[in-house]
């Protein structure tokens, strides 16, 4: 099995690695980058606890070939605040209390994050549509759904 | 509110405790910062992977793991032979690995450790074991008959906690056994008697963290453990008595937790890890189990089967009650005894009935073994009871909330262990109309598709810790220089939020404002005060008053100074804004930080020293029970809820869809409201999740079918109903913290009965089995047609 | 973790053909990967060699021609196929079958081809597919493309006609009938989101003031089915219309077999056919 450089941007950084083929997006980004904000918890694309954005858009990471992202850009939950100043996003679900046990909270923050960038005036069912692919065991959702929707009016201000 | 309590006597507006203030992990957690036991890498660590029984019971006969070896990567393969030790939380009868024979599909049978993860997993495919299969019994019912297959052949050797008998010769792991008053007679004082049988399959908690642990021999001796587990120092404990290596050996760390529900509470895989170190040439092993491993090895819910007999008058008083229920404990006792127990206790459900007979048993089988779950025992039994109490209710022509508010269990009136209810206990019979008047009870909403009904169902809780009678609790508060506070308990941080609560009442008590104190967010059991396990919903309780009382303590430290400096007796000085004043004299006032490392003065002259304020609670006069008739002072507490729901069912189809779930709880007082209600939501949504869907589907042989989140199937975002409605009633204990009591697993246990009576109103059909899927609710109404 | 393999990443379809030429079974192709992937971390699957299509430009075609049909190419994702314009209104029953496939991150990965090569029986694409009359264009080094009709294309449970050596390159969907109106209806366990229990796709129309059905099946046979039989129901003269469509559930409910497993029994998914196509058909005659 022949290793493969690949060219890719994380966070903004630009990094260049050696992987295998059979390892996926999602052990590039914990296991080489060391990037532990990113969740592991099913690797077959039912929980969503590893997605991320991959070139401005949500993929689960365990399905993605790590080989397959060279040249891409990548956003992980490191990545949201800036400058130590956390995104609207983050506000969000400390003030609505989305977060518990917190194991899925980067994964629902990296998926409300692009749905409130890309829509800043998104409707409850399309808050649900979004996140629908992703699961939490704690919150039972209300309260995630309504910290998406409070971040959208974060945006909307700003 | 200027209430005293024994808690937390308050002569003021309260300025933290009550408040909604957001959870002090919060950020660390929307940073993706926060450390979880998977994302712990240490030098050296090398990697673990499991063999599994592909057989329910069998003989293993030989196992060859050569090749194994011989993988490149590989340092070493171990077998159940090679740890000849035995654990268990009550009744020690759990190998490390498998010996001699497998009990389920599932028992990790080998492990192959190795520098990294992929050389372990193309190892342990090379694993050769030979196996004998014998007769398995997949069946609580089965398991119980004279002749069945057994799971334990030793289990008279087995040694085990005096609280529980297991049965040698038969696969009963403990029963228990409770009488109160006079059955025969309360049977025939009843007109009307009305017998079911409930049942209910197994399920996982699916935390979203899977199990993770890495442990660490180390030539010296000592021990270091590194996990995703509730209780540090129960793992600790039972580690020690399991191999034999004293406490003061074993260091156990736990991060946060991501998600634990019961199924991480007692210990699971940190043995193996220390020993598979050990063999390993004391490097650390990291085990973290995918999602398969953790639906077939890692412990789930018990199975349950209960068979319920009432008698009533006819104008709805409960007379007599005669209960059977059978956990399926599977492999292995674990929690399962306990559970068995504490469903025993509190059979009735939050009913008051004179005469019971009750016996609750946990049994093996070659299923895989279960232990604690969120609620423990009571979402199991309160399934049964709560649709019990509805048919009796409708075989009297009785309306249901009417017939549960007859015969609510109110203070004053006795429990079925005999303890008659506290003055200030919760009150059922207001969270019962609370949910009743939330839902419209008795409006109708009618639908205009003719193929679907809408209808409401309720159904009430009740819950009191399961623990032993000297189950602690303990918090330290050590004030820093600069007069901030550093809180440690050992309440692990599962994503209940308790810290945070604690962290109010912290501020609250010592005068500090709560950005300056910060909760440790980790337990050491090396450095953390002893807490007995983060279960029951019982540490915001005890955790709280062991708060409470090491602030006091910090504050006599500090008083005991400041009063010398101020030349003012103890009792004039008052701790308030960070400062400690005489008392209408605020110009005759020191500053907290300038006494809390010791007050210097001018001249250099010092007195007193850093200021650390310590604390204790145990239960007060919690009594063991009557090995005979359970009779007993069991409960720290008792929290009381109801649950109701408006569902819209499809005749055709079975499609049930939840349009409105109300709940109340009296809390006693709701430390943080927004914790609470955000249990209230996510354990609501949890319970309906549970008693729709979630199921282990086995076929013949014991193997379950859907080891995997596509098919076993739980809540997500889309299935939650479109009204969620929490409700907080606070009618406070007064030994409680600031009158506080738990709430965590009651939000989640009677769910399922509100939906069941529910379908039971709309179409006459009681659904007596969980799941209620659509097919099974299908099925149900094709039967009556 | 997955097995070991060689990845390549071509840029032309030549390149790919050439490789699938050499490594023949030991291949597969990736697109989305959100089912081989799965298959392969299973150890259901281990192929020595990917060859991730995703690079090639001619397959992310995505095209619709008024008059003629609509192509979707073998890399296109089902996000691309729900944002294509007017999709929704022009193929609707295949725009609602998209929107049903797993979630919404999924489809940003997924693709239509690789749901029809993968060959589910729950391949919710696979019904309206069908009653569009859709084919499948199928491509390999020596001998250009061919193209099957999509009821031709499936031949059992995760099997199809396609050799080793050969690539969907794209799947030709027809111009639907002027002023059809299509459905799909999806039976899960649960509200969100879940493979079908049962799924069915109808379309209808009318030709020259005639009702014409179309109906489809998923999750109840080996493949997902048409059940032609049905069509032929509603061209009927001597029947009411209510007769017509018991008569239509009564045809559909005989030509399925559906099978008992850890989604829903074999009984429970005969009940979903009868109720949902009855269903259906009710709905789709009072738009048309």
């Amino acid at each position: 099995m022949s290793r493969r450089k690949i060219r890719f941007k994380i966070n903004g950084v630009e990094k260049t690695v050696e992987v295998e083929p059979n390892k996926t997006l999602l052990w590039l980004i914990r296991e080489e980058l060391k990037l532990k904000g990113t969740k592991k918890a099913c690797e077959r694309g039912d929980c969503g606890l590893c997605t991320v954005l991959l070139n401005g858009e949500p993929v689960k990471s365990c399905l993605v070939l790590a080989v397959e992202v060279d040249g891409s850009d990548i956003l992980t939950v490191e990545g949201l605040a800036k400058n130590g100043e956390l995104a609207p996003i983050q506000r969000a679900f400390i003030e609505h209390g989305a977060t518990q046990c917190g194991f899925c909270t980067p994964a629902f923050l990296i998926v409300g994050h692009w749905l409130i960038n890309r829509n800043p005036n998104p409707s409850r069912e399309e808050v649900v549509e979004a996140i629908n692919g992703l699961l939490c065991r704690c919150t039972g959702y209300k309260p995630i759904i309504d910290a998406i929707l409070e971040a959208a009016k974060y945006m909307r201000r700003t | 509110m200027f209430v005293n309590h024994e808690g937390g006597h308050y002569l003021e507006a309260l300025k933290y405790v009550g408040k909604s203030i957001t959870r002090i992990d919060a950020v660390e957690k929307v940073l993706g910062i926060a450390e979880y036991a998977s994302d712990i890498e240490l030098p050296g660590m090398l990697y673990a992977k499991l063999l599994l029984s592909p057989y329910a019971h069998a003989k293993i006969i030989s196992i060859n793991y050569e090749k194994a070896l011989r993988v490149p990567g590989v340092v070493s393969v171990a077998v159940g032979d090679d740890f000849p030790f035995r654990v268990g939380l009550y009744v020690n009868d759990r190998n490390i690995l498998a010996r001699k024979k497998v009990r389920w599909v599932g028992e990790p049978v080998a492990a192959v450790v190795a520098e990294d993860l992929e050389a372990a997993e193309e190892a342990v495919e090379l694993i050769e074991v030979e196996y004998e299969p014998l007769p398995a019994v997949l069946d609580v019912r089965e398991a119980l008959k004279p002749g069945a297959p057994l799971v334990h052949e030793e289990l008279g050797e087995y040694a085990h906690s005096p609280a529980f008998n297991p049965i040698a010769g038969t696969n009963i792991a403990n029963r228990f056994t409770l009488k109160k008053g006079n059955i025969v007679e309360g049977f025939n004082k009843s007109e009307v008697v009305v017998e079911n049988e409930f049942y209910m399959p197994q399920v996982s908690h699916v935390q979203m963290e899977t199990h993770v642990c890495i442990g660490h021999y180390m030539a010296d001796g000592n021990i270091k453990i590194w996990t995703s587990a509730q209780s540090p120092f129960t793992v600790r404990y039972i580690l020690s008595h399991s191999i034999g290596v004293p406490l003061h050996r074993i260091s156990v760390y736990v991060p946060y937790v991501g998600g634990g529900f019961g199924g991480k509470a007692g210990i699971n895989f940190e043995p193996l890890v220390v020993l598979l170190s050990k063999k390993a040439g004391y490097r650390p092993v990291k085990l973290e189990l995918t999602r398969e491993e953790h639906f077939l090895a890692a412990p789930l819910r018990q199975g349950f089967y209960a068979k319920i007999k009432t008698g009533v008058t006819k104008d709805g008083k409960i007379m007599a009650e005669k209960i059977f229920y059978a956990f399926d404990a599977g492999a292995y006792a674990d929690y399962g005894v306990n559970v068995a127990r504490a469903a025993g206790y509190s059979c009735t459900g939050p009913y008051y009935v004179p005469n019971i007979e009750a016996e609750s048993l946990a049994v093996y089988t070659n299923h895989q073994w279960g232990t604690a779950f969120r609620g423990f025992g009571h979402f199991e039994f309160l399934w049964a009871i709560e649709r019990q109490m509805e048919i009796v209710a409708s075989k009297l022509g009785i309306d249901p909330v009417e017939f549960r508010l007859k015969n609510a269990l109110l203070p004053g009136l006795t429990t079925a262990t005999g303890e008659v209810l506290r003055e200030d206990a919760g009150r059922v019979d207001q969270c019962i109309e609370a949910v009743a008047k939330e839902l419209r009870w008795g409006e109708l909403t009618p639908t205009n598709d003719p193929k679907k009904v809408r209808a409401k169902g309720i159904a009430a809780l009740w819950k009191a810790p399961a623990m032993p009678p000297n189950a602690a609790s303990s918090a330290i508060i050590k004030f820093n220089e600069d007069g901030t506070v550093l809180l440690s308990v050992g309440v692990t941080e599962i994503g209940q939020g308790t810290v945070t609560s604690l962290a109010q009442i912290a501020a609250e008590e010592l005068g500090v404002p709560i950005e300056k104190i910060r909760v440790v967010p980790f337990r050491h059991t090396d450095l953390t005060p002893y807490s007995w396990q983060t279960v029951a919903s019982r540490n915001l309780f005890m955790e709280g008053r062991a708060v409470i009382r090491a602030a006091r303590d910090a504050k006599e430290q500090i008083l005991e100074i400041a009063s010398q400096v101020l030349r003012a007796p103890k009792d004039d000085l008052i701790i308030k804004d960070e400062k400690v004043w005489v008392k209408g004299r605020p110009e005759w006032s020191l500053h907290l930080k300038d006494i809390v490392a010791g007050y210097v003065y001018p001249n250099g002259n010092t007195i007193g020293g850093p200021i650390i304020g310590r604390g204790y609670f145990v239960g007060t006069r919690l009594s063991y029970l009557d090995p005979e008739t359970g009779q007993g002072y069991p409960a720290l507490k008792w929290t009381f809820g109801a649950q109701g729901v408006e569902i819209e069912l499809d005749l055709e189809t079975g499609e049930v869809k939840v349009l409105k779930l109300v709940s109340a709880f009296d809390v006693g007082k709701a430390i943080n409201p927004m914790l609470v209600i955000g249990q209230i939501i996510g354990g609501g949504i949890q319970s309906l999740s549970l008693g729709m869907w979630e199921q282990y589907v086995y076929d013949d042989k014991g193997r379950m079918l859907n080891p995997n989140l596509t098919d076993y199937k739980i809540a997500r975002a889309g299935d939650i109903p479109e009204e969620i409605i929490p409700i907080i009633i606070e009618n406070p204990q007064s030994d409680g913290p600031y009158g506080a009591r738990g709430v965590a697993e009651l939000s989640m246990l009677s769910v399922p009965a509100a939906i069941a009576n529910a379908i039971f109103h709309a179409t006459g059909v009681n659904i007596n089995d969980l799941p209620l899927t659509y097919e099974n609710i299908w099925k149900a109404l094709n039967k009556k047609r | 973790m997955l097995p070991k393999f060689e990845y390549y990443s071509p840029t032309s379809l030549s390149e790919a053909l050439d490789l699938l030429e050499k490594y023949g079974e030991d291949a597969k192709i990736i697109a989305g990967g959100t089912d081989l992937l799965v298959s392969m971390r299973d150890r259901i699957l281990k192929p020595k060699c990917l060859i991730d299509i995703k690079k090639i430009p001619e397959l992310r075609r995505i095209e619709y021609k008024e008059g003629v049909g609509l192509t979707i190419g073998a890399a296109v994702t089902f996000k691309d196929i729900l944002e294509y314009p007017n999709l929704e209104k022009k193929y609707r029953v295949l725009w609602e079958a998209v929107k049903t496939i797993g979630d919404m991150i999924l489809r940003n990965r997924a693709t239509l081809v690789g749901n029809i090569c993968n060959a589910s029986p729950a391949a919710d694409s696979a019904p309206a597919l069908l009653i569009l009359d859709a084919r499948a264009r199928i491509i390999n080094k020596n001998d250009g493309v061919r193209e099957v009709p999509l009821e031709r294309f499936f031949i059992g449970v995760k099997k199809t006609i396609l050799k080793p050596t050969e690539i969907v390159k794209e799947v030709f969907v027809p111009e639907p009938p002027a002023n059809c109106y299509g459905k799909y209806v999806k039976v899960m366990r649960v509200q969100s989101e879940d493979l079908a229990v049962v799924g069915v796709a109808g379309l209808a129309y009318r030709d020259r003031g005639d009702l014409i059905i179309r109906l489809a099946y998923s999750s109840v046979a080996p493949t997902p089915i048409r059940v032609k039989e049905v069509e032929e129901v509603f061209k009927k003269k001597n029947m009411s219309l209510d007769e017509k469509i018991e008569e239509a559930v009564k045809i559909s409910s005989e030509k399925v077999s559906p099978i008992s497993d850890v989604r829903g029994s074999a009984e429970y998914r005969l009940n979903l056919v009868k109720v949902a196509t009855r269903r259906l058909i009710k709905e789709l005659v009072e738009v048309v």
